[in-house]
């Protein structure tokens, strides 16, 4: 279970660094955010099988219905070092639509409350499957998976109803 | 170049280093040439096969070589590259089997191996929890960069089990001794 209660609407963002395709390319989330709508999805594993053959492949596919709603980014975070976050990106070809940031600490996903222990199969704490919507910094929904090991709640044409 | 290790062959096995969260310094814990390897389980593949070091290495003349991790910079752009490419020329030099080993997910590691060609040349090995390298005190805290305990940049031969060679690269950024052509010269 995670320490930190699970981030609902109405939380500000943390303010927690992330990684952009690299370790010496922090960035912080909140001041990324900042004055934006923003969509952000967080995953247990780049390149898990779920993660990579229909969690992802959503957003991207819904890239300009959620531009159509006012969303100026989407973000993708997983516990995953920021080398293997770009090399994903690119597998996926996610490209410009949805920006891939390393959580490489899992500081993000415990700030939110949505850690999850999957020490026994991916060896470490990972992020829970969720979707969320967050304008200027103020988390408007959020949508996470009981069972991450599914897309159901947390896809991205659920989100398009709630945006 | 050799790198001599601490001496320990009777402790390896599935020793869990970490009490309470806290890690226990390795430096009783390490492995060296003429040791046995360990029979410990450790993953390969996304189907999560569990495979026991011991029973893998038995019997044959094989190369295990460690990286920091899947993806990053050095290890992708030369050292996986460098067996897979003269994987022939090992394998004509008596080595039947070759393995890569880091601190990363079956599924890390199984898309690191496609992206790199490396499929029916160079086995890859999740050390998922850093159990082994941790005993063979092989571990390198990359916490600061990648999140966690990592592997060394390491290789081995080892026969029938037993390692006969063991060269760790001094500058985890670089590839120098660890290369395939490096180990070559010395089959």
């Amino acid at each position: 279970t995670a320490m930190t209660s699970q981030v609902k609407p109405g939380d500000r963002l943390p303010q927690v660094t992330l990684f952009d395709g690299a370790p010496n390319k922090p960035v912080r989330i909140d001041e990324l955010c900042a004055g934006k709508s923003v969509v952000i999805v967080g995953v247990p594993g780049a390149f898990t099988p779920t993660c990579h053959s229909s969690h992802l492949p959503g957003f991207v596919a819904d890239f300009d219905k959620l531009k159509a709603k006012g969303v100026d980014l989407v973000i993708c975070v997983a516990v995953n070092d920021p080398f293997v976050m770009a090399a994903w990106a690119g597998a996926l070809g996610s490209g410009d639509k949805v920006l891939m940031l390393a959580d490489s600490r899992a500081e993000f996903a415990k700030a939110l409350g949505m850690d999850i222990d999957l020490t026994a199969v991916l060896g470490s704490v990972r992020c829970r499957r969720f979707s969320m919507h967050v304008v200027d910094n103020v988390v408007k929904s959020v949508n996470a998976e009981e069972d991450s090991s599914k897309v159901d709640a947390s896809s991205s044409c659920r989100l398009l109803t709630k945006i | 170049m050799m790198h001599r290790l601490g001496f320990c062959a009777g402790q390896l096995g599935s020793l869990r280093l970490r009490l309470a969260g806290q890690l226990l310094p390795a430096r009783a814990m390490s492995l060296k040439v003429g040791d046995k390897l360990p029979a410990m389980e450790l993953v390969e593949g996304p189907e999560m096969k569990k495979v026991n070091l011991q029973e893998l290495f038995a019997g044959q003349r094989s190369i295990l070589f460690g990286v920091p991790g899947a993806f990053t910079p050095t290890c992708s752009r030369v050292h996986l590259p460098s067996y897979v490419r003269d994987y022939d020329k090992l394998k004509a030099k008596g080595i039947s089997q070759v393995f890569c080993l880091a601190v990363n997910d079956p599924f890390v590691m199984q898309a690191w191996s496609d992206a790199n060609g490396a499929e029916g040349k160079v086995r890859m090995l999740s050390d998922t929890q850093a159990i082994f390298v941790e005993a063979a005190g092989l571990s390198l805290d990359l916490s600061h960069l990648l999140g966690g305990l990592r592997a060394k940049r390491f290789v081995m031969v080892i026969e029938d089990g037993v390692v006969k060679q063991l060269d760790v690269e001094p500058d985890p950024t670089k590839a120098t001794c660890t290369l395939a052509d490096e180990v070559l010269q010395s089959l």
